[in-house]
């Protein structure tokens, strides 16, 4: 009876063991890897690994395993979800393309990787991500005047991409030089869709289009507009990669040298190893990640914080903000975090400045319209998790004693009803007691 | 099924860059194996490990440095000593020995079989009987002297066949249920022990239901549609890598220690060799260990040595003429016995009757050991092209030893740079199809027309494109591109009339299409193809068209995507205009004015001056004396709490103050009148 109770207290003490995705530790931590085969688990081992050494426990799965579940009992088993399974047709288990989008629509992160002949249930899982493969099951990307030189490959369709992002925080502070091999198919980007961001671009000359047959009309992507790798990130924080290749991952492109076409550099190893765990960095949110707290405010010269403000009053604002780093938290900086004084629409929009060590500071004065204002800081950057924080504050007007007292200007008016006061009282005297 | 097909997708994914052609281990299989498997600590973590790193880098001949040895031999040393340790963990230390060649005791040998030979007796699990038969093996191998055998040979075997299932995989134990081809292989491995072992022969009967059973396992190889073929494993935790590495391993060991061939089909052993080279170079110990220990056992086995096929290069440049060349080597790239590269047949992709080439023999250069064609023929043009080799061994008895793939298909590029000539962009008149302006154009240069058009006239424009030996060439990718001012594309395939490429544009046919834009249109071509060397992409200019009014039904143009960094980036600061204050008249014509309304109070004083005025009539008894002075001191303190009023008291302390004070007023006022009022009562009436 002793050990059942026991039993039972660890297991209801167990959620609080795990390390696991939180507000306070935003980096994933389980990942589960569904796999046409585990041959990929070999063929694809070099970025693996990298996940491996980063601390991430990867759960290796078949895409088809009748025991696919994300979440027991309401709770998610799972942080991310990496999909290397281009050709599925339907998960097995509960799995299904609502289980994925609901995964992700609670802040889970997700890799997909199509290929050529992607099942229709990826090309799904990437339409409802803003992404849109080529209908053509046959089409692949070719380019070809910034393809790849190949001694063996003569098709144009190993393409060498260098059309990156201007990104630090998606891509790394280090800037890739080498270009980053891919083979596979193009998609493009919902226009109406604005969470969603081109990463790979493909050149001004490409197309998506089969190799083997003869062109007759016009390929339905061309140019620049070709994403070849995308990325979302939801309003919910959840991030999202979409990849037209899977072989971008592999260890032959990881390992492979790489010679653009029309260049004479040729690189010893191409920009796929730094490209995808740069990448994955920010997908399992071990950068760009922010917190902001300590949101703070009074009036000027003070340090409590007031119920209300009556207008005109000067005030302080600050706020701290701070950037996952995978393992702590460090301070972020930036020159343009700015906060809004805001009822209807912003009264105030103040650019705040900063110590560089996380805090954010500001001082104005409070506007001549009373009402109920909010502090609002909406802070939406490029690959940087937004920051929404609001707080409301009531603005009151004068009390009747707040007015000025002595207006010079009335002085006359004083003057003139004192001197009469005084007329009155020598007045009283003078007519009562006269003689 | 689905699960197969992905896999094939998948590996023809990766094996798009070699199409079908395989290459033997290479250098960077010697420097990721050195990063592979770089010791942590100069140590491994455990003694598995640590065979699997020096058997990796024993078949690439990698020489290590002496420390880890000296180290790892003192491990290997500990375990083989007096202490008891698993058969596990003694197998591994004799293997590791086996390569290092440490300083044993060899005394302690005897206790250690005896043990291992009672492990073999009672066990029941494979892994057991293979570890301990697998150490006892090496015991005899390490210890020429000792006298190890296996008493009951036919027994074990019995027992380790017992495990066998119908279609040749094994079982890890009599009792487990699921039958794995990873344990087919232990199984093979371990009864070519037992036969290594064996005080007295082994009966062949047995040795020949296992070999049927090995024909059995390798009816069940699964074939990807490059050429190869691999053990596919039902159980999860291993891959098909480690499976069909188990199977090579076994299937090698039990062809060593039986006499007789075992039959098995060389088409399928390079099957085997092209599945453990397609994989390149793996990223992790085990699967680059699987790969390099299976290939070493193809290498060098009893049943067929497979010939690796390789083409140094597949993409030849029509401009620089390369020589074709051939590699033919084994698994490990060392050099094939002596055999002629013959080109079968090739042909261009796009006709299959009408060969280019047939039966020629390839040089062979024995110094660089390739073999190259000198001369391609003249007919060669840019494109893509089938070439057909095949490989023959020129001893015979090789073929019994050699298995090859017997022809091979191989596609091949031949690039070039292409002639442009005659480019000309015309604008025409509908009607008459007059030429209305034309421009010539230089495409391999730069060009910069411009153009105007209106709805009633046509753009022609057309070129001509001509490969080094004056075809016709059709390149896969001739696209032109209209970009409207507000991004709007429009993308027209030109098509080619026999000779010449040529695109005409409509504009009447093609208002709605273009949603009535008018404005500018930059002009794009792209022309391109795997076979060009020259492909392009050119801006060549703008047309400006001036098209109708669109009509109220009028398709819209679709809306474009906007760039969605605009959506970041700081917003402009805004600061709040407050209310201006009131406008005051300044100061000093408020103190002149005050000044000037003190000025009828002194008036009034000097009035009263003038007057006479006296205060005779005030009371001179004590009492309403007293009362005439508290009366005037209340009026003054009524008249000072005004004077507070404005200077610092609200109306509520005020309206309380003036209450008291009224009423005190009111008493001592009635007290003082009333007296005044009596006295001059008393005046009149006297």
């Amino acid at each position: 009876m002793a050990k059942f109770l026991f039993f039972i207290t660890f297991v209801s003490l167990l959620p609080l063991f795990g390390s696991s995705f939180s507000s306070e530790n935003p980096t994933d931590r389980r990942i589960l890897v569904l796999l046409d085969d585990f041959a990929i688990k070999s063929s694809h081992s070099i970025f693996f690994k990298t996940l491996q050494t980063r601390g991430f426990e990867l759960d290796f799965k078949l895409a088809d395993d009748p025991k696919l579940t994300l979440q027991r009992y309401g709770q998610y088993l799972y942080d991310g979800l990496i999909i290397f399974s281009p050709t599925i047709e339907r998960f097995g288990g509960s799995l299904d393309l609502a289980a994925v989008l609901d995964f992700v629509d609670s802040g889970h992160d997700l890799i997909v990787a199509a290929d050529a002949s992607a099942s229709d249930l990826i090309r799904d899982i990437a339409t409802e991500c803003g992404v849109e493969f080529d209908e053509d099951p046959t089409a692949v990307v070719i380019d070809h005047t910034s393809y790849a030189v190949s001694e063996t490959e003569g098709d144009h369709t190993l393409i060498a991409g260098d059309d990156f992002i201007q990104s630090d925080v998606i891509l790394g502070r280090k800037i890739i030089e080498t270009p980053v091999l891919f083979q596979g198919v193009g998609h493009t980007l919902n226009p109406a869709n604005n969470l969603v961001l081109k990463v790979l671009s493909a050149s001004p000359s490409a197309y998506s289009a089969n190799p083997k047959s003869k062109l007759s009309t016009p390929p339905s992507l061309t140019g620049s507009t070709i994403s070849l790798v995308s990325v979302v990130q939801a309003r919910n924080n959840a991030r999202v990669l979409i990849s037209g290749s899977l072989s971008l991952f592999s260890n032959r492109f990881l390992r492979s040298g790489v010679q653009k076409a029309g260049s004479s550099i040729k690189f010893e190893k191409s920009g796929n190893e730094l490209f995808v765990t740069e990448l994955s960095k920010w997908i399992f949110h071990e950068r760009g990640h922010l917190k902001a707290v300590n949101v703070r405010h009074h009036k000027v010269g003070e340090s409590d914080e007031p119920a209300i403000y009556r207008i005109n009053d000067d005030l302080e604002y600050s706020v701290e903000v701070y950037e996952w780093s995978g393992s702590s938290w460090e301070p972020y900086t930036a020159d343009d975090v700015q906060v809004q004084f805001y009822m209807m629409s912003p009264y105030v929009l103040k650019t705040l400045s900063t110590d560089g060590k996380g805090r954010y500071f500001t001082t104005f004065k409070v506007p001549d319209v009373y009402g109920v204002f909010q502090f609002k800081v909406e802070y939406q950057r490029l690959g940087y998790t937004s920051l929404s924080l609001s707080k409301q504050i009531p603005v009151r007007p004068f009390k009747h004693n707040e007015y000025e007292r002595f207006i010079t200007t009335a002085f006359p008016y004083y003057g003139a009803s004192f001197s009469t006061m005084a007329g009155f009282f020598i007045f009283t005297m003078v007519y009562l007691y006269n003689k | 099924m689905a699960r197969n097909l992905g896999f094939l997708v998948l590996f023809l994914s990766l094996s798009l860059c070699e199409a079908a052609i395989f290459r033997p281990i290479t250098d960077s299989h010697r420097s990721a194996a050195l990063e592979i498997f770089a010791p942590v600590d100069r140590s491994y973590i455990s003694l598995e490990e640590t065979y699997e790193a020096l058997r990796t880098f024993q078949v690439l001949g990698i020489k290590k440095a002496a420390d880890i040895n000296k180290e790892t031999c003192s491990i290997v040393v500990e375990k083989l000593g007096p202490s008891s340790s698993s058969p596990k963990d003694l197998f591994y230390a004799l293997r590791v020995n086996s390569i290092l060649k440490c300083n044993i005791n060899v005394d302690n040998f005897e206790v250690i079989t005896s043990k291992l030979q009672a492990v073999v007796k009672d066990a029941n699990s494979l892994i057991d009987l293979y570890y301990s038969i697998g150490s006892l093996a090496l015991i005899k191998d390490e210890d020429a002297g000792s006298n190890v055998h296996l008493g009951d040979a036919d027994g074990i075997f019995h027992s380790i066949k017992a495990l066998s299932q119908s279609d040749g995989r094994w079982r890890y134990s009599s009792s487990g249920a699921e039958s794995s081809t990873f344990a087919a292989g232990l199984a093979l491995e371990a009864l070519a022990g037992v036969v290594l072992l064996a005080s007295s022969e082994v009966d062949q009967s047995m040795i020949g239901t296992v070999k049927n059973d090995i024909m059995k396992l390798f009816d069940s190889l699964e074939r990807y549609n490059d050429g190869a073929f691999y053990f596919d494993e039902k159980l999860e935790h291993q891959g098909p890598l480690s499976a069909t590495a188990s199977v090579v391993r076994g299937v090698t060991a039990f062809a060593a220690v039986t006499s007789g061939s075992l039959n098995l089909p060389g088409d399928k052993i390079v099957g085997l060799a092209n599945f453990f080279l397609g994989i390149g170079v793996p990223g992790t110990a085990k699967d680059l260990f699987d790969q390099i220990d299976s290939l070493a056992c193809l290498e060098n086995n009893r049943f067929f040595i497979p010939l690796i096929f390789s083409l140094p290069a597949s993409v030849h440049s029509l401009t620089t003429r390369d020589r074709l060349k051939v590699k033919v080597n084994t698994v490990l790239g060392s050099n094939s016995p002596p055999l002629t590269v013959k080109l079968v047949k090739a042909f261009s992709s796009g006709s299959k009757e009408t060969p280019i080439v047939e039966n020629k023999e390839l040089k062979f250069d024995p110094e660089s050991s390739i073999h190259s064609l000198d001369i391609l023929p003249k007919t060669v043009d840019v494109g893509k092209y089938i070439f057909v080799f095949e490989v023959v061994l020129h001893d015979p008895e090789h073929k019994k030893i050699y298995a090859t793939e017997g022809q091979y298909q191989v596609p091949m590029f031949f690039t070039g740079v292409i002639k442009i000539n005659s480019a000309e962009i015309v604008v025409l008149d509908s009607d008459l199809g007059s030429i209305e302006t034309k421009q010539k154009l230089d495409l391999s240069g730069e060009t910069d027309v411009s153009l105007s058009a209106n709805h009633l006239q046509k753009l022609r424009l057309s070129f001509l494109l001509t490969t080094p030996l004056g075809h016709v060439f059709k390149p896969h990718q001739v696209v032109l591109k209209l970009r409207h001012e507000t991004k709007v594309e429009h993308i027209f395939v030109v098509g080619n009339s026999g000779k010449q490429f040529e695109i005409v544009l409509d504009f009447l046919s093609l208002v709605e299409k273009f949603y009535y834009l008018s404005g500018r249109y930059d002009i794009q071509l792209t022309v391109g193809d795997a076979a060009m060397e020259n492909s392009f992409l050119k801006a060549l200019g703008h047309v400006e068209l001036d098209l109708p009014e669109p009509p109220e039904k009028a398709t819209r143009p679709p809306p474009q995507r906007v760039d969605p960094c605009s959506r970041y980036g700081s917003k402009q600061e805004i600061t709040h205009i407050f209310r201006a204050p009131e406008k005051h008249p300044p100061k000093e014509l408020a103190f002149t004015f005050l000044g000037l309304t003190v000025l009828p109070f002194i008036g009034f004083l000097i009035g009263l001056l003038c007057l006479r005025v006296n205060l005779k009539n005030f009371p001179t008894s004590a009492v309403s004396s007293t009362f005439a002075v508290l009366f005037h001191v209340g009026i003054t303190s009524v008249l000072l709490l005004y004077l507070l009023f404005w200077l610092k008291l609200d109306l509520f302390t005020t309206l309380k103050a003036l209450g008291f004070l009224g009423a005190f007023l009111l008493f001592v006022g009635h007290r003082t009148l009333s007296h005044l009022a009596s006295a001059s009562a008393k005046l009149k009436s006297s």
